[in-house]
Order: C-alpha cells, then structure tokens, then sequence
C-alpha cells in the first residue's frame, strides 16, 4: 500500500497544494520533523521470512551425547550425523552443547564472532504454554495452529487471536514515520513484494527487486526526449483522472505513487557507495546485497529508520528434508556473511539487527525423509548490536516424553514471538508506552516499564 | 438480457411469417382470397446495439481470456447460454499434444543450434500453454481451466515440474478435462495425478511405522482440505461464517482429522512401467498407483462421524475421503464464491455467492458438483451482467496474465509459422505472474486480501491487489508499452517465428476519434471507459496525424488506465 495517503495528509496540514507534493516537498528542501523514537542515528531491522516452516531442529541441533542421542532416535532417518555438526563454542551451563547444520560454516563464525546469536524455541502463543490446559480443554492457543496461512501471518502480525491484516512493523512504520523525510519513499522496503509485516494502517512497503536499482522506471516516462514528454503527458493526463470506482482509484494511486517514488529512489540509490563484498549470485544473497546497497542510500533517502523484508520460499519440507536443507542452508548462511561483511564496509553493522523468522518449526518425528508442520522452532539474529556467541530463550530437552511434545515431537514453544519482537522492536526505538501498541499482545509475556530485555541479545 | 428479447421477436416473425405462408398457400383462389395481407418480406437483422455490444465484452471478459471486436459483435448477436453450451460441447484443446511435439522436434535435433537441449524442455509446458490459450476454439474451457488451476494450484516452483514437460501439461489438460464434469471427478483425478503427488508430497507417502517412529505426511490431507474443497471455517450456504454461541467462525477441522486423512493418502507412488512404491523416477501421463503394502490399514476418522472402516482397498479408503469431503456444505459456497472472484467480481454479494453454491449443490441440475451448472450460474447471473451503476463495488482488477493475454487475443496476434510462441518470461519479470508458477499453493494472492486504506475501510476484498505492488505495477505497464508500442509481443524463442499484433482495422477507422474511441470503449471497458478519460486520449491522440500510430497510442492509453485495469 502506497504512502500516498499519508503524503497528503501531511501536506495538507502544512497547508501545502497536493498535486505535485513530491517534487514540491524535495524543492522546498523540507527538513526531516524531529524523529519520535528513544534512540539517535541510524537504525534498520532486516526481517528474513523462511517461508513455509523451518525444520531448524536440523538447523541447530544438540551436540551433548546424553541430548544428540535422544535427537538421533526421536528424528530417525532425518538425523544428521553426529560427527557432522558445526560446533557452537560455550554451552548453557548444565553440560549441554549445540551445533549447527553441516552447511552454515559461515554462520558458525558469525556466532563464534559475536556477531550472530540464536533464538532457541521460538513460536506464536497466546499465553504461556500449560500442558494440562491443552488436556483439560482450557488452553487459549493461537487461531490455525499448524496452518501455513495463519502462522505465517502471525509471525508476521504478532497477533495469534485474531487475523488481521497489519504486521506489527506496519504498525512501527505508522508509529515512527516521521522519524524519515516524507517523500514517498516508504520506511519500509520489501524485496519480496507486498506483506503483512510492513503493511500498517497508513504505511505500506515500497517494493523493489535485487536487479539494477531496484525500482524499474515507467519506459521513457520524462527522460528528457521528445517521446519522453509526450509518455509523461499521456501517463499524467490518464493519472489526474478523478476515479469514481473504489478499485480504480486504489490502481490510479498506485500507479502514480509508484512513478513519482520510483525517481525519488533511484536518485538515492546512485549516491549508495560501491561495495568490495562480493555476493553469491543466488537470490537472497543478491537480495541482501540489495538491502545492503538500499542502507547505503539511507542519507539521500532522508532515512533514520528502515524496515527491509525478505522472503526466502521453500522450506516446507514434507519431504526429502536433509537433501533440500542442504542445499538451501548454505545459501542463508553465505547471504548472512556476505551481508555482515557489506554492512561493515559501510560502517553501519551496528545499526542493522538482522533476524530470522518462519511460519513454524517442525516435527521432530519423520514421515519417512521429511517432516511436517511443528510449533516452535529456533531462529538467528545477525548485527553489530547482538550480544551474540549465544543461545536466547530455551532448547527443549529432547525426550520421549517430554512435556513440551504436542504429539508427533511437536514441542511448543517455550519463548513467545511477542518476547522476540519486543527486543527487536525496543532496540529500533519504540517507546515503552508504545509497545503494546505495536505487539498488542506482548503484556502476557514481557511488561514493557521494565527495565530488562525481553531476551538480551540486542544491547540498545 | 436484450439478447433474448431479439430472438423472441424473430421466433414470433417468423411464426407469424409461415402461418402467412400457409394461409396463403391454402387459400389460393378460391372466393374468400382477396383480402389476404400481403406476406411481408424478411427484415435483415439489425446490427447490435452499442449496449448490446457491451454487454456482449463484459461477458467475453468474464468467460474468456478476450474476444476480437468481430467476435464480440457476432457474440452480441447470440443468446449467451446458447453459446456456453456450445462451448461445453467443443472438444479439449489439450496442452500436453503441443508440448510433446516441441519435445520431439528437440529430441529430433531441431534446437541443437540454439540452446542449451534442457531448456526446450523447459520451455515446451509454456508453449503450449501460451500457444492453446491465444489460439484455442474452446475458449470457455481454456479460461475456467485456469481459473481452476488458481485454486487447485501446482506449480513449477519444484524440479521435477519444471524439468518435465508432461508434469504440468498433463496436469493443466486433467483441469481441462474435467472443467465442464463434476467437481468430484475432478477432485479425484487431482489428488490422484503425479504432479500434485510430487507438489504436495504424497506421492511415495509410506504408512506409520512406529517402530522407526515414521508417521504419514500430512501435506495433502491438509491443503485438500483447506485449499481444495471446504475450507478452514463452516460456512453458510451464501459464503457467509457460521458462528458458534459466543459469535466465533467454527473451524471444519483440526490436527486430528489431518492426521486421518494423512493416513488416507498413503501408498501412491507413480504409474508407467516397472512401476514400485519408493520409485523416484517421475511418470506422468497416468493416474498415481496404490501399492497396498505401504497403504495404512485401519479405520479412519474422517469429517461429521464418518468412519472409513477397515479393509478397504487403497483406492477405495481415498474414493471415501474425496466424498467425504465432496459431500461437505461447505464446498458450494467454498469454491463457488472464488469461481465469481476469478471470473466476474471480487465482492460478490451473499445472493449470487448462494445462487452458485446452490447451483453447485444440485439445485438446478439434480447433481451435486456439475460444473456445467456451476458455471452458467457463474456467468449468467443477474450480477454478472449488472450495469456499473448498480453496484457500487462491482468489477475485479485484471490480474497480469489475463491480461497480458487479452491484448495478444483482442488484437489478433499472428506469427508466420501460425504457432503463438511465447515463454512469458517478460511477464513474469514484468508482472510477476505466470500461469503453474505460483509462489506456494496460495497462489499468487489469496481470496481475501484487502488492500489497507480505503478498501479495507469499505469491507471490500481485491486480490489481485496483493502482486500490485510499486515494482510490479510499473512492470506491468512496461510490458503493455512494449508490447503494444515497441513491437515486442512476445518473448519467442528460436526456431519459433516473432508474434504480431495486427491494429489494422483500428486505425482504419482512426481518422475519427470518436469512432475509434467508441469501439475501443467496447472492445476493452465494455462501455465503461469514464468520460475524463476518454477526453484525456482523444485530446492526445487528435494530435497525431499518423493514423496507425493514433490507433495504438489510443489503445496503449486506454491498456495503462485505470478503467481498463479495474474492469466493471
């Protein structure tokens, strides 16, 4: 949803005349308004979305003896082998100890580095998980439980009671917006096309794509030829038309906000510095090389936060689990390196937190070389701000009988994405009396007048 | 419908007209003769109305994926479900013939100078599927066939859909096929083809072992439910939510009955020769086959207490599943209401969501799941052909593939070697979408997307506004400049003759605007063309004294507007 609306809503109590608010706004030279957060400078979250469910019981697994033999035998034939296993150096204290899968060399460096953490059994929840509630009937748990549809929105709106359509960093967007200039370009930059995270009530994402500039200009739309003037008068006439369909109006305003964001955009992105990093040629490392280039914008963007998105697809791995993880692991893993490496090339790796999400985790049981939906599952955060070389929140201990075990090894989750967010969320600069506002939900699992993190793996 | 009205009054005339034959021919000479009337000479059929003609598009863009202006003026003259029945009566155009062909002249050594050999067969399901869509008689079945495989979705986002040309060109003609049947065959051969086994996994599904802790995946018997026939939540009979005593939507399921179901899909693995459960060599032009011994035995659990009793054959335990879930309320509603999103109107009322949900439950034919019925009510209803002005909220935004197709159809695409070949490579870069190429099984956007701001404001859904976005609506109205202004019609590869489009009879009749501004008004909005912007291109295009180009600069306005990406 385009930032149109907002745009004119802000002109007009400026008492400014809408119809060529960009150009007026950039002309005029308007100085970004005083930024409404509680933290200075430059700061982005870069939400990468594993589409379809994660087997991240694959992806960091127990190493201990006593815990990779209860793995072994719950997981059977999708174990990974022992000897396999990338070391995470420090354990949590009682003997344990975790490795990561085979293929994320790069990952286990970061970690080692402290420029990585893992987020351990993370899920959506409505209240803390209480298996004698499940039993009794009286547990209150999150709408569409296992369903890719529902989870996948609420991870994305942070709201498990309800579907809703605004993703709680639409909802910081809505908050923060003034923290940016006003020139159509939106806070909130989606490699990945249009989703809920970033749709608020009044600010939508701008959407790009990992080739060029990433906005590709209306053909010969003003480029300065004969032919160029006489597409930008046929596009402008055909745009002024006031529409009197709901829909029609809607596709006008698109159509419009997009072409005059687009030359706001690409106007920035040619003063990004070039960066030495060299980027994978798959698509998320060519996507976060893009974000990377889009930070390196960020001063002639009038930007002082960003939201990036990123869906990577695929992961519903009903079946052949090991060979696909396999394959695709490695790609995050190189992305998330690659991406660290640019982000300190331009002195920024401090001020971007990187995190990871997913519809679900999986079943630790298999069908047969695959398995299928679960609950919590483990994730990773990436940044100069990470308290990193740690594992936040729980792993489960894995068992037969564990108590946490649904049925099937799925184990609930034993820290709420409310939890997880409101780090995240807080470390942007929300406000404590706001942050309830955009986790509604987060009171039944963190009081936002506290004085502690959530978690602790972000120092603010 | 005005229709109706014409071929009444000819019915009557023409009665009239023999019973004036025969009272004179028995009257011949005999004393009473003389005051016959004079037997009136038959009148020459008047040519449609403008209203006619646009009611004639409106419908064309609802059943087909667009008509010439000479079809729709030939449609105009016809009673409109004498023409669907027509159309139900033409033969398949199947997708799968073309592909194989392209796979022949390539195995025959054909493309070796072009490309890399992998690639034709790649190329050879998009082919075929741009080529029968642009150019197939059966345009009804081709544009419900798509409309289906939007909601019963595979996709080439898997290699072994996309590396075999039969995968998905067998799967499109399964859709084709079964279009005007019954929605449980249907189901049936969907759950039962190769492609959907390898896009939801439950092809080579092997039954609980408990000893290796192994249970059934649970891919299938989750998405036949959600996506493919009842639902996530109880509805009623016009699409609406049932609600529980504290106002909550019921939900048709849970894990429980998943996990059943799951238990159902087991023991398929792929026909062809040396056929064996676990073969992971793909075959695709036949049915899934049940290998007993890795079927779950057992009874099963399924919806509303019906249990599946033990001792079953493989294929009987998923006949009883697919009725078991055919037989369900929900179903009529369920996919009614997204047949009328993807052919008419996003925001159907409640009244034509019941009218096509009864239509579905056998009110009208007797037979519960006719397709045939389905879609007359569909395409017939008083909604469908409702005037702009009657519902406020009427219409659907054209989503990128229909049309890019329309313009192809409309304006006559042509190419030397009479094969219409494209890959759609441009519009799916362009547009991002593609037809079998969807993210997920969600499709490319989901039924009830709402677009925050005024429309979610309105209670209104858009669908089509979810691939929308500042990337994609620019792309989209590249592709139309390139196409329409540039000449690029397609992206054909070799040996393939290039695509053109043919404007020569728009800008015959260019050298008055109005005139041409009239028929494109038709052919495109169905006379909803708003009057600002009709002004806006006639004040363009006036200017410019090269009748070709005004034609197309005139058709590339109206393309890019808003009146013609939103159709009413």
């Amino acid at each position: 949803m385009m930032t149109r609306r907002r745009f004119l809503s802000h002109s007009c109590s400026l008492g400014i005349a809408s119809a060529t608010v960009t150009s007026t706004m950039l002309s005029l030279g308007m100085a970004r308004t005083a930024a409404a957060q509680s933290a200075p400078g430059y700061r982005a979250l870069v939400c990468v979305l594993l589409a379809g469910g994660n087997d991240s019981y694959n992806m960091l697994v127990p190493t201990d003896n006593d815990q990779f033999a209860e793995y072994n035998s719950i997981r059977a034939d999708l174990a990974l082998p022992q000897s396999e296993l990338l070391a995470l150096p420090g354990t949590t204290g009682n003997g344990r100890s975790y490795g990561l899968h085979p293929g994320m060399s790069e990952l286990q460096s970061l970690f080692a580095n402290g420029d990585a953490a893992m987020i351990a059994n993370v899920g959506t929840l409505l209240e803390a998980y209480d298996a004698q509630a499940v039993e009794n009937g009286t547990a209150k748990l999150p709408l569409g439980l296992f369903s890719h549809s529902d989870q996948i929105a609420q991870w994305q709106t942070a709201v498990p009671d309800g579907r809703v359509a605004q993703g709680w960093g639409g909802r910081i967007a809505d908050l923060m917006q003034s923290a940016n200039l006003q020139n159509g370009v939106s806070m909130n930059i989606s490699l990945s096309g249009s989703n809920v995270f970033q749709s608020g009530n009044e600010v939508g994402e701008y959407s790009i794509d990992a080739t060029g500039n990433g906005a590709p200009g209306l053909n010969a739309y003003a480029d300065g030829t004969e032919f160029g003037e006489f597409k930008k008068r046929m596009v402008d006439d055909l745009l002024a038309v006031q529409q009197q369909h709901i829909l029609r109006r809607e596709y006008s305003r698109r159509l419009r906000a997009a072409i005059d964001a687009q030359a706001v955009f690409v106007d920035a992105m040619q003063t990004s510095p070039t960066l030495n990093t060299d980027f994978s040629p798959g698509y998320f490392s060519q996507s976060m090389r893009q974000i990377a280039r889009v930070v390196g914008a960020r001063d002639a963007l009038g930007a002082t936060r960003q939201t990036f998105f990123v869906t990577v697809g695929g992961w519903d791995h009903h079946d052949d689990v090991l060979e696909n993880q396999a394959n695709m692991l490695p790609a995050i893993s190189k992305g998330l390196q690659e991406f660290r490496d640019a982000l300190v090339e331009l002195g920024v790796f401090d001020e971007v937190t990187t995190f990871t999400t997913s519809d679900f985790g999986r079943t630790l049981t298999s069908n047969g070389k695959g398995s299928d939906h679960g609950w919590g599952g483990h994730h990773i955060v990436m940044g100069g701000s990470v308290n990193g070389a740690s594992i936040y929140g729980d792993y489960p201990i894995l068992s037969a009988s564990s108590p946490l075990d649904t049925g099937r090894g799925v184990y609930a989750p034993t820290t709420s994405v409310d939890e997880y967010f409101a780090e995240l969320a807080r470390w942007f600069g929300v406000p404590p009396s706001e942050l309830d506002q955009v986790l509604p939900n987060v009171r039944n699992f963190y009081s936002p007048e506290s004085n502690q993190a959530p978690l602790g793996f972000l120092s603010v | 419908m005005f229709k109706r009205k014409l071929i009444e009054i000819r019915l009557k005339l023409a009665t009239l007209l023999a019973a004036a034959l025969l009272m004179s021919a028995c009257g011949g000479s005999s004393g009473d003769g003389g005051n016959q009337p004079p037997v009136q000479p038959p009148q020459p059929p008047t040519a449609p109305t403008t209203a006619e003609l646009n009611a004639a598009s409106r419908f064309a863009a609802q059943a087909t994926f667009g008509l010439s202006y000479a079809d729709i003026e030939s449609l105009a003259r016809q009673d409109l479900a004498t023409w669907i029945e027509r159309q139900f009566n033409l033969p398949v155009s199947d997708h799968l013939s073309i592909a194989l062909d392209i796979v022949r002249r390539r195995d025959a050594g054909e493309f070796d100078q072009f490309e890399e050999d992998i690639e034709y067969l790649i190329f050879a399901r998009r082919l075929a599927w741009w080529h029968r869509t642009i150019t197939a008689d059966d345009v009804l079945r081709q544009r419900i066939a798509f409309a289906l495989s939007e909601i019963l979705v595979v996709s080439d986002n898997v290699d072994d859909l996309i590396i075999y040309p039969a995968a998905l060109s067998d799967y499109y003609d399964t859709l084709l096929t079964h279009a005007f049947g019954n929605y449980r065959d249907l189901l049936r051969a969907v759950t039962l083809h190769p492609s959907m086994g390898i896009y939801l996994s439950h092809v080579n599904n092997r039954r609980s072992d408990s000893v290796n802790n192994i249970f059934p995946d649970e891919n299938y018997a989750r998405e036949v439910m959600q996506l493919f026939s009842i639902g996530l939540f109880e509805l009623n009979v016009d699409g609406s939510l049932k609600l529980d005593n504290s106002g909550e939507p019921i939900p048709t399921y849970s894990n429980v009955e998943i996990r059943e179901f799951a238990r159902i899909f087991t023991g398929l693995s792929f026909g062809g020769p040396n056929a064996f459960f676990g073969k992971q060599f793909p075959y695709f032009v036949e049915p899934m086959r049940m290998f007993e011994a890795e079927h779950e035995p057992g009874p099963k659990y399924l919806l509303n207490g019906t249990v599946v009793a033990a001792g079953q054959t493989g294929l009987q335990d998923i006949d009883s599943a697919i009725d078991n879930l055919f037989s369900h309320p929900n179903v009529g509603p369920f996919i009614g209401k997204q047949l009328i999103q993807r052919l008419v109107t996003s925001n159907p009322s409640p009244a034509y969501i019941e009218r096509v949900a009864r239509a579905f439950n056998g009110d009208t034919s007797g037979v519960r799941g006719d397709m045939q019925a389905v879609i007359r009510a569909v395409l017939l209803d008083p909604e469908a052909a409702a005037t702009p002005t009657s519902m406020a909220d009427f219409g659907k935004l054209r989503e990128p593939v229909v049309r890019y197709a329309s313009i192809l159809r409309q304006f006559g695409a042509n190419s030397d070697d009479d094969f219409i070949a494209n890959l759609g490579f441009y519009l799916q870069e362009l547009g991002k979408q593609h037809p079998l190429s969807a993210p997920s099984v969600f499709n490319f956007f989901l039924p009830a997307h709402s677009p925050s701001g005024e429309i979610a404001d309105a209670g209104l859904v858009a669908p089509e506004f979810q691939i929308t976005t500042s990337n994609s609506i620019v792309g989209v109205s590249n592709l139309i400049d390139f196409v329409v202004l540039g000449g690029f019609v397609t992206d054909a590869p070799q040996p393939f003759a290039p695509v053109s489009l043919d404007f020569q009879e728009y800008a015959d009749i260019a050298s008055n605007v109005a005139a041409l501004l009239d028929r494109l008004d038709i052919v495109l909005t169905a006379g909803t063309l708003d009057l600002s912007t009709r002004q806006a291109i006639e004040a363009i295009v006036t200017d410019l004294d090269d009748l070709n180009l005004r034609a197309r600069i005139a058709i590339y306005m109206i393309l890019l507007s808003s009146d013609y990406a939103v159709r009413q």
